[in-house]
């Protein structure tokens, strides 16, 4: 029963993983560059979600109708700024520009709301569902349930718009994209709103279900990146996969073993993928047409 | 009267000069050839006229208009379409949504309209029957042949009816058979008023397709006229082979 609860709870946490990395790996699909400043992205929403729930007493679901839209729109400005203007060694340069963005948001964050850990409240966060002698916890329900919404409206965009259609475009071939009159650079520009808006609705519920401080981010960026390397750089459904399988594995392992081998089987598990296929799950070996 | 003209212009990479106050111009309405040696500069003046590259001197022109700071989707939307040496699909999109892609409506709120209209659709299946990939339609355009990978280019590039077609290397790796598929679309589309400028090695296919044609040698015209007065002509036969024909032949 204990490893069937350790399942349970590995897929609805694993849910909400998949949303933050699928933000992260959307944006290497599109632009090429890794963002470093995801799990930054993704603690700056937990807060933001923290001190509308504090300060204007906004339910943390509720919030993200202020926050998702606030973020994106400062992923939009990122790229027109900080990344659009580089000229030389984009790539290189970019993920240099993306952790200098992580290290002034933590430094943001830890300025204003100091170092200690706090938690996003919710009249519904320490409740749960009983089925038999299985426990659902509220919240991560509520999560889930909330991941598997975006997620579904993001494969809706990505495979039922017209947007969607030159975002692909972009991705297989962004000269190509050129070539038939697809502005890649307002498709980058939104593919990093969009993708820093999914890490905003992750740090709401990471914020609900985790104590935090801006500290807080390394953690998540290094979780991050397993997953999305794991499920193949540039897949979003390679990141959906990985996310449920590494947190259904750490679980697992953790009630069988120790929690501590719950922890590193996550990074161990890496190593004996990549040694076995190192483009990742999901990933092609040659992700672009030259 | 000259659809696109340039007028000195001048590109470098560090100490190499790829163009050296180049000036040209194509004929609205006609086949164009542009031929010259490796290294002559055609693909960097391509590219300098598609957007691609910012010239460090000189000026662009479109019918008169100054497009020398243009971007590659602001080329295409004033009617350039161009392909490259080497074939640019998306090779994971099946070969019909390939040519939707060209065919979808360009702005905001065209990228926001659902899915592709019903007259879209028609318009992107009419480029694949005129280049005979209609039973293709559903592959993934990564399966097709390199050839056809060339004739799929050149469909997603004529569904935006451009005014004005840019084929570098058409002719580059493509079987007899399609080259002469490929040629009578060339003249299909140019007898219906489409202009084309030509970049290709195959002399025989330039001269037997094209109206004019120039030619550029260390990154500057070295001559334009008929294909028949360019392939008789001294200069250009030194500027191919190196030596100096005439002086040689005197």
């Amino acid at each position: 029963m204990l490893i069937a609860q350790a399942i349970i709870d590995g897929i609805l946490v694993g849910g909400f993983y998949a949303l933050m990395a699928a933000g992260l790996t959307l944006v290497f699909g599109v632009m090429d560059i890794v963002n470093f400043a995801q799990g930054a992205l993704v603690v700056l929403g937990a807060y933001l979600s923290y001190a509308l729930s504090v300060h204007l007493n906004i339910d943390p679901f509720l919030s993200l109708l202020i926050t998702v839209p606030a973020t994106s729109l400062l992923g939009v400005a990122i790229y027109w700024v900080l990344i659009k203007p580089i000229k030389r060694d984009r790539v290189v340069m970019s993920l240099l520009v993306m952790f200098a963005v992580a290290t002034l948001i933590e430094g943001i964050l830890d300025w204003v709301f100091k170092s200690n850990l706090v938690q996003v409240h919710a009249s519904y966060v320490n409740k749960s569902f009983q089925l038999g002698r299985l426990n659902f916890p509220a919240i991560y329900l509520y999560a889930f349930a909330l991941s598997v919404g975006l997620l579904a409206l993001l494969y809706t965009l990505i495979y039922r718009s017209r947007f969607g259609r030159s975002l692909r475009a972009s991705m297989q071939n962004p000269v190509a994209a050129r070539m038939v009159g697809i502005n890649t650079d307002r498709v980058s520009a939104i593919t990093l709103g969009i993708g820093i808006g999914l890490a905003a609705a992750g740090g709401m519920v990471f914020g609900t279900t985790n104590a935090f401080n801006a500290a807080s981010s390394y953690d998540l960026i290094s979780r991050l990146l397993v997953i999305v390397i794991l499920g193949g750089f540039g897949s979003i459904s390679g990141a959906l996969v990985a996310a449920l399988l590494m947190l259904v594995i750490q679980d697992v392992v953790a009630v069988v073993w120790s929690p501590v081998w719950g922890q590193t089987t996550f990074y161990l598990v890496l190593v004996v993928v990549l040694l076995l296929r190192p483009q990742g799950l999901f990933g092609r070996r040659a992700v672009r047409a030259q | 009267m000259s659809v696109l003209t340039v007028e000195e212009v001048r590109k470098s990479y560090g100490g190499v000069q790829a163009l050296r106050g180049c000036t040209m111009a194509f004929a609205e309405g006609a086949v164009n050839g542009l031929i010259g040696p490796n290294g002559s500069g055609k693909t960097t003046l391509f590219n300098v006229m598609t957007g691609y590259e910012r010239p460090d001197a000189g000026r662009v022109l479109l019918r008169g208009r100054d497009m020398t700071q243009a971007t590659p989707d602001a080329v295409f939307a004033a009617g350039v379409g161009r392909t490259f040496q080497l074939t640019r699909i998306f090779p994971r999109l099946t070969v019909l949504e390939n040519v939707h892609v060209a065919a979808q409506r360009r702005g905001l709120l065209g990228q926001l309209r659902r899915w592709t209209s019903g007259a879209e659709h028609e318009r992107a299946l009419e480029a694949l029957d005129f280049v005979g990939l209609t039973r293709l339609s559903r592959e993934p355009a990564g399966s097709l042949s390199y050839g056809q990978q060339k004739l799929l280019e050149f469909a997603f590039i004529m569904v935006a009816s451009p005014s004005v077609m840019l084929l570098d290397e058409p002719a580059g790796g493509v079987n007899p058979t399609l080259l002469r598929h490929l040629a009578g679309r060339i003249k299909a589309l140019n007898a219906q008023g489409v202009t084309f400028v030509i970049v290709e090695h195959d002399m025989e296919f330039v001269m037997g397709i094209c109206d004019q044609v120039s030619v550029m040698h260390n990154g500057a015209a070295l001559m334009e006229g008929s294909p028949e007065k360019v392939r008789s002509d001294p200069a250009v036969l030194d500027a191919y082979l190196g030596t100096d024909v005439s002086a040689a032949e005197a």
